[in-house]
């Protein structure tokens, strides 16, 4: 990237060949955000496939996207999903009605309905961490160093050398989102 | 002043003609009631627990509710789409037809609204999507614009009947420069409700089920014979326990011509099953679980299918001149296209829609007993909204209840004849 560009753009590489199922990440953003009983923000999706002894078992960590162009924020009738700057997608807790629209609209089932507020609620990337310049959470806690939180407009960060130097995949680009979590392959 | 005073006289004399009726109009009346009252404490629960206490999930995330306001814009829409047979073959109770229709369509209406409200999380926050109060996110978002043209209906119908009555009751001839326009832009409005409603689902890229192009036609399609169904039967019943003259001809035309768009509306799902099951791509996945079941989970199935044999039933029974001529079998097809509309519109709209999830995992949804009496409250509430208003505008338009005289007692002169609305 040749071009300088002041505005930050927040992502998050995933190496999910490295992640054990050790569901730390999932710990920790519950126990960072509060999250109420029997919704997630993260969650790890565990891929079986094959018989004994041929088989084989993959885990991917799983949650909100923080897609270029959200479709939930699209949706939104009030605002209340809205974009920072940066990237990161929210929900202003205050605007929000519960209509779900946007958990019908998110291609990763990253939204859920929060059975205490009773509106739509999702990660953050920690916003509240990042803006002091701590990582998130799920970054921090992570054992095997699954993930990698940094600036796509930053060439010094080791997440923008690992998307210039590795092999990655985005999910479901055919929904014309523009997810912003990198899966190394 | 004096509109002042007899706008006054109006509304007590409305108020009159709706407190007071035989046995069986306080029968009915008391148990749309009694569907309120429960509907009222199965919401009282889940304004208390939240969402929880409805079978909803965040796979699944709208269900019932909004699968009985999907049918409702429905039916909405097609009641004054009647209108435009009516003009277009000169039917003599062309007046009384609009009103009916707009009736039905405030009624709908009632509900639609109600739906929504029951279904978001937040109620108390309802005035956040209310044009220039709340912060819509107009023209963005579908939603946004779903909100604006069906309140805009809303007002549009109520005003149009209104200020109809108001001049049947004050035996005022109405001004046509003023009330044709209105009626003929409810036409076009009612098209684009039932428009919106299918781009509500349509435009989300992430649900593969609505991305299809003939998603609002075939919303059009189902409307126009669902809407009608209800319509048939209402008059029906009305030339029977009132004085309005409706012809049997006019009758056996609607039916023809929901012949004509139910024929239409299978030959939309027989093109869309064709491409989904020809194909075979991975979204193949939503309608197969609608019509033959996914992973052993197969509760729409028998739902599915019923909605297809109705139609096609239906679609005979009005084709085939004798049977569309038979009273008893008119109806029964009235029935069967409610039914099939109703299972199409409605949860076989939104719930393959979401089964399963973008993940591929599987939440089998039925709605649970508190979505079932709140759904029931709202219906009742909607049919006392229709009993009302039309107890209070038949005899109005009649000329029966005018500001002049009570029902029942003699004309001093002979009623004018019901002027077109259009000329």
């Amino acid at each position: 990237m040749g071009t300088k560009t002041k505005t930050k753009r927040y992502a998050m590489v995933i190496d999910s060949k490295k992640c054990i199922d050790c569901k730390a990440c999932v710990v920790a953003c519950k126990a960072e955000n509060k999250v109420p009983e029997g919704v997630f923000r993260n969650w790890i999706s565990v891929e079986r496939s094959g018989d004994y002894p041929k088989l084989r078992m993959t885990f991917e960590p799983e949650q909100c996207h923080h897609c270029d162009e959200p479709s939930c924020v699209r949706v939104c009738p009030t605002g209340a999903s809205w974009q920072r700057e940066d990237g990161i997608v929210l929900v202003d807790y205050d605007a929000c009605i519960g209509c779900k629209y946007c958990i019908i609209a998110c291609p990763y089932e990253a939204r859920y309905h929060n059975p205490e507020t009773h509106t739509v609620d999702k990660c953050t990337f920690c916003v509240h961490r990042v803006d002091k310049g701590d990582l998130p959470a799920c970054v921090e806690t992570c054992p095997s160093k699954v993930r990698v939180f940094g600036d796509l407009n930053d060439p010094k960060s080791p997440l923008h050398q690992l998307l210039a130097t590795r092999r990655h995949e985005v999910k479901n680009p055919q929904t014309g989102n523009g997810p912003q979590l990198y899966y190394l392959l | 002043m004096e509109l002042l005073h007899n706008f006054r006289l109006f509304i007590s004399g409305s108020w009159h003609l709706i407190t007071r009726g035989n046995r069986l109009y306080y029968a009915w009346v008391g148990f749309l009631l009694v569907l309120m009252a429960l509907g009222g404490l199965a919401y009282a629960n889940q304004l208390r627990h939240g969402l929880i206490v409805t079978h909803m999930r965040d796979q699944v995330s709208w269900g019932f509710y909004i699968g009985n306001f999907t049918f409702l814009v429905g039916v909405a829409a097609a009641a004054i789409m009647l209108v435009i047979p009516a003009y277009i073959y000169d039917w003599e109770p062309i007046k009384e037809i609009t009103l009916l229709g707009e009736l039905l369509a405030i009624s709908a209406l009632v509900m639609c609204l109600g739906f929504v409200m029951v279904d978001i999380g937040r109620p108390d926050r309802f005035w956040h999507i209310m044009p220039l109060v709340g912060s819509l996110n107009w023209p963005v978002s579908m939603l946004a614009w779903d909100v604006i043209v069906l309140n805009l209906y809303l007002i549009l119908n109520w005003v149009v009947v209104t200020y109809l009555l108001y001049c049947a009751y004050t035996e005022k001839h109405y001004v046509k420069k003023l009330v044709t326009p209105l009626v003929l832009l409810s036409i076009p409005m009612a098209v684009s409700i039932h428009t919106v409603t299918a781009y509500l689902y349509n435009g989300l890229a992430a649900r593969p089920f609505w991305n299809s192009a003939i998603l609002a036609p075939r919303f059009l399609a189902s409307a126009f014979c669902s809407g009608p169904a209800i319509l048939l039967v209402v008059l029906q019943v009305l030339r029977r326990m009132t004085k309005l003259r409706i012809t049997d001809e006019a009758i056996h035309k609607v039916a023809e011509l929901m012949a004509y768009t139910m024929g239409f509306n299978l030959f939309l799902t027989a093109a869309e099953a064709f491409k989904e099951f020809y194909s075979q791509t991975e979204h193949v996945v939503y309608i197969q679980y609608l019509f033959f079941g996914l992973k052993g989970h197969n509760t729409l199935v028998p739902y599915a299918w019923a909605s297809q044999i109705f139609g096609l039933a239906a679609f005979l029974l009005f084709l085939i001149p004798k049977t569309r001529k038979d009273w008893r079998t008119l109806n029964l097809g009235c029935v069967l296209i409610y039914a099939s509309v109703y299972i199409e519109k409605g949860m076989g709209l939104i719930i393959p829609g979401l089964t399963p999830d973008a993940l591929g995992e599987i939440y089998e949804y039925t709605p649970s007993l508190t979505e079932i009496a709140v759904a029931a409250g709202i219906f009742a509430m909607g049919f006392l909204v229709f009993t009302l208003m039309l107890k209070a505008a038949v005899p109005m338009m009649l000329g029966d209840f005018t500001i002049r005289k009570a029902p029942g007692e003699p004309h001093p002169e002979p009623p004018e004849q019901a002027a077109p609305i259009i000329p």
